[in-house]
């Protein structure tokens, strides 16, 4: 029982990490109909950048907001150079196939500059595990929870509360519309990437005193997330917080009973289980089509 | 065929054949069964790329499903060859399937998220099950025997040949037949194709399957033709490789397919040799800087359009001088190679040549047998003509947008063989009325049956099979289609032949193919259409694109034709003509309801109209009788 309480707060934590990358994807796919398949690249340069702060001096809670600056740059650039020109010709293929692109150059490039081994990313709080229930909580942990449900809420509350949060919600429910009111759509859309990449590096810097860091961390992370939309349902804010903590669950129970081998394969299996069930996912609603 | 491209055939699978023999060095000889082996694949992934318009990242781990499957039923049953080939086949298409079922029943980005996760489980999984793959240390295998006679690396060179011909054979057929139409039609229009009775969801699948099986072939010759395999050969990193080769060769082409391999398989050999590199960067740079020069000249583009490719080449040359070492920036420049394909080269080499050289895309041009029609002309009399009653009845139709009320309890009943009006100002729900017919909307409440069968909850293409066939407001043709192609999307329910018919060209199959030339030629002529047959559709003219979806409705052999503003766009002797030619479908037993705002051809020409006025039907009657209603003329004219 202990054990599994255990895994279960290991679980979530892992899960809260899934679903901030995945409300990345929900932002962009609001706003444009396309996500970063690059995600993963956008968290791993964060907290590669935020390592190489930390080891210049800085303190860990001054690096953050300067490695949220550089993801909503990074996020800006993908957009402008990735997606921009898919939409304007309405390419499907063109947004997946540029943000896959650039993904492997961020993840190349980091390669080159930082190296191809992991590095250890200094624990910000003791390491010293806290009881809990009976069980071994990380300080840590606890931190990338609560850090990452204050960012969700934070970027849902711009949306609803302020001028600029209601031109995205406009440019998600009609973008010809938003446009003819004299929203720029176009930079409503860079900014909603710029965002969205913004959650994910602050997602890095989270998670990486964690696990080890590196040029490769971001890819399955990335992945991950995918399921985690999908699961929870790309328009869903509550379904991505569930249907992380069930994927970070399923994960960190399988990878202790059966084997850490197998403990990514819940993911890809919960994903066509839900897509077959219920394809707008468990907490989407489905959208009518007009013709 | 044409005669030099039969002779170019020709030479080129002799070159093929002959290649062996003529360059002994088995290094060549493997290169070039590489390039025939992606090849395969890419016919394969071109299917679903290049005609549905999905994006497959998963085809790196079907590859390696294939070459898996031979791989260990090789060693461990020592299976011959073709056992192998077509064990692997079966089993890459039942993953294409298990893949494609759950994630092409959205529209999206779906495919492309869940096989992207599926690439990565797949090596996952081959590296932990130890028991069946070997792990990490892999597969060794030997090239396999074939009738009883062990094949050496040039004689494994000609059954891999053997078999892409084959494989070019069938793709090619296969896209040339029904299948094919349905591929590019879904892409073209999804709704249209749904009320066409061509299932959107099962042909996607259907092509995804296929796919998948090409790609199990390939992968099982792969695993031959290296002589081992291991997981990490199947990385993301090879279906990015596979998708950039159908997109840089050129999609929807067989030439491009081969071309994308042959560019696969030696570009990781030329960024390897960072000497080669720099020659081949500056080449390309003074390319683009001659096509800047030659286009602005000309006028054919401007400055601001070629800046970024001409600043990117040269920022490439640069950097071939200032790196020292090719292999750690490998997959940088991979992804700005990617990057400027897909922006600057999206019609492929093969479609930036034919630009160039202004060819056209080779065109099939079936001629029909001029058997004579049965019935005179090539309208269905598949509803009888003088079948009386009721032929379709809703009853108390609630259509529901939130608040909405589009449709509020409205009851309809169309009696067989009688031209039905439906009218009322715009935004009466006249066309949610067509769709709640047509099951792109599933009504709120009520009933309808159609034939004594209810409609409600059953998808467009089941109900457009069973007899309403209609035509779309705003014109949904299938526009890269020619005029011929479209109607016989419509004849798709005549086809019976399966996908092995398609392959082997059966009697079955050529009979239907056939057939379905003459019957689409024969719609054509009684729409007036026949000599724009050959015709891509988006070149057709307005009032032509209407009259094209009438003819591709009635290809449908449908007991009910809605016609959704028909005149629309129409000069009016064309009106004239549309009148005779819409009594002429009613004489054939065709029951026709007709949106119309021209009122002069809704009196003319209905027998019954029904005036809808704020989702509520307000009048019902002869067509005097309603003109001359009270609430009529206050609906259109305010009061």
């Amino acid at each position: 029982m202990q054990i599994l309480t255990q895994l279960i707060f290991s679980g979530i934590a892992l899960g809260m990490i899934y679903a901030v990358i995945a409300f990345g994807y929900q932002l962009t796919f609001a706003t444009s109909d396309t996500l970063n398949f690059g995600q993963g690249d956008a968290l791993m340069l964060g907290a590669l950048v935020g390592l190489s702060l930390v080891t210049l001096g800085l303190n860990y809670w001054l690096m953050i907001p300067l490695v949220c600056l550089f993801g909503a740059f990074q996020g800006a650039v993908v957009e402008r150079i990735g997606v921009r020109p898919a939409i304007k010709i309405k390419s499907e293929f063109g947004w997946i196939m540029s943000t896959i692109a650039l993904g492997i150059i961020f993840k190349n490039v980091a390669e080159n500059v930082w190296g191809r081994d992991d590095l250890k990313f200094p624990s910000p709080l003791p390491e010293a595990p806290m009881k809990f229930l009976g069980a071994n909580v990380l300080p840590m942990e606890v931190l990338v929870v609560i850090g990452a449900v204050l960012m969700m809420l934070a970027v849902e509350f711009f949306n609803r509360k302020t001028i600029y949060g209601k031109a995205v919600v406009a440019t998600f429910n009609d973008r010809d519309a938003a446009k003819l009111m004299g929203i720029n759509t176009g930079l409503v859309i860079t900014f909603s990437y710029a965002l969205s990449s913004l959650t994910a590096a602050f997602a890095g810097v989270l998670i990486a005193p964690l696990t080890l860091t590196g040029a490769t961390m971001g890819a399955v992370l990335g992945l991950k997330a995918f399921a985690v939309a999908i699961i929870g349902g790309l328009t869903s804010g509550m379904g991505i917080i569930v249907g992380g903590i069930i994927l970070g669950i399923a994960e960190t129970t399988t990878g202790f009973y059966i084997s850490t081998g197998y403990k990514d394969v819940p993911g890809l299996v919960l994903l066509l289980i839900v897509l077959a069930v219920r394809p707008q996912g468990l907490f989407g609603k489905s959208a009518i089509k007009k013709v | 065929m044409k005669r030099s491209h039969l002779l170019l055939a020709i030479v080129a699978i002799a070159a093929l054949l002959l290649f062996p023999i003529g360059i002994a060095n088995p290094y060549y000889i493997h290169l070039l069964e590489t390039i025939m082996i992606y090849a395969i694949l890419l016919f394969g992934l071109d299917i679903v790329v290049g005609y549905t318009g999905q994006v497959s990242l998963g085809h790196a781990g079907l590859f390696g499903v294939g070459a898996y499957t031979a791989g260990v039923l090789v060693t461990t049953l020592g299976a011959p060859l073709m056992l192998a080939l077509i064990a692997s086949i079966g089993v890459t298409a039942v993953f294409g399937a298990l893949l494609a079922l759950p994630a092409l029943r959205l529209t999206g980005p779906y495919l492309a998220m869940v096989t992207l996760a599926f690439g990565t489980i797949v090596q996952i999984l081959i590296n932990e099950m130890t028991f069946l793959t070997g792990g990490p240390m892999g597969i060794t295998l030997t090239k396999p025997p074939l009738f009883g006679h062990k094949l050496d690396e040039r004689e494994f060179f000609w059954v891999v040949a053997v078999l892409l011909l084959l494989s070019l054979i069938v793709v090619h057929r296969v896209l040339r037949s029904h299948l094919g139409r349905a591929f590019e039609a879904l892409r073209g229009s999804p709704v249209a194709s749904d009320c066409m009775g061509v299932s959107v969801y099962r042909y996607k699948v259907y092509a995804f399957v296929i796919s998948a099986g090409f790609a199990g072939l390939a992968g099982s010759l792969y695993a031959y033709s290296e002589q081992y395999i291991s997981p990490n050969s199947y990385n993301f990193e090879l279906t990015v490789l596979f998708l950039l080769a159908v997109i840089m060769g050129g999609r929807k082409s067989r030439i491009g397919s081969m071309l994308g391999a042959a560019i696969i398989v030696l570009l990781p050999k030329l960024l390897d040799d960072v000497e080669m590199f720099r020659y081949v960067s500056v080449g390309l740079a003074v390319l683009v800087g001659i096509t800047t020069v030659v286009g602005i000249h000309r006028g054919r583009t401007t400055v601001r359009q070629m800046a970024i490719p001409l600043v990117g080449s040269i920022a490439l040359a640069g950097l071939s001088f200032w790196l020292q070492t090719m292999t750690d920036w490998r997959l940088s420049i991979f992804g700005v190679i990617m990057l400027f394909v897909v922006y600057y080269l999206q019609d492929g080499i093969v479609g930036f040549v034919r630009n160039a050289l202004n060819l056209q895309r080779p065109k099939a041009e079936p001629q029909p047998t001029g058997a004579p029609l049965k019935g005179g002309d090539a309208v269905s009399t598949a509803a009888a003509v003088d079948a009386v009653g009721e032929l379709l009845s809703a009853t108390g139709v609630l259509m529901q947008f939130g608040g909405l009320k589009a449709l509020n309890k409205v009851d309809l009943r169309i009696q067989r063989g009688t031209i039905h009006g439906l009218i009322g100002p715009n935004g009466s729900g006249k066309s949610t009325m067509m769709n709640v017919l047509t099951g792109i909307y599933v009504p709120t409440a009520g009933a309808i049956s159609f034939a004594g069968r209810s409609v409600v909850g059953r998808t467009s293409s089941d109900i457009a099979l069973s007899g309403i066939a209609r035509t779309f407001q705003n014109v949904q043709l299938f526009g890269e289609m020619t005029a011929l192609q479209n109607v016989q999307v419509g004849l798709h329910h005549s086809f019976n032949s399966k996908l092995f018919d398609v392959a082997l060209h059966t009697p079955r199959y050529l009979r239907e193919s056939r057939a379905s030339v003459d019957r689409a030629m024969g719609l054509l002529q009684f729409v007036g259409l026949a000599d724009l047959a050959f015709e891509e559709a988006r070149n057709l003219p307005y009032g032509k694109q209407r009259l094209l979806e009438i003819a591709r409705a009635l290809a449908l052999d449908p007991q009910l034709l809605l016609l959704d503003e028909p005149a629309a766009g129409l000069t009016a002797p064309d009106i004239k003509e549309l009148i005779t030619f819409i009594r002429k479908i009613r004489e054939h037993g065709v029951t026709v309801i007709l949106i119309e705002h021209h009122m002069d051809v809704v009196m003319s020409i209905c027998d019954t109209v029904s005036v809808l006025d704020f989702g509520q039907k307000i009048a019902e009657g002869v067509p005097a009788a309603v003109q001359a209603d009270e609430k009529v003329i206050e609906a259109y004219l305010g009061g």
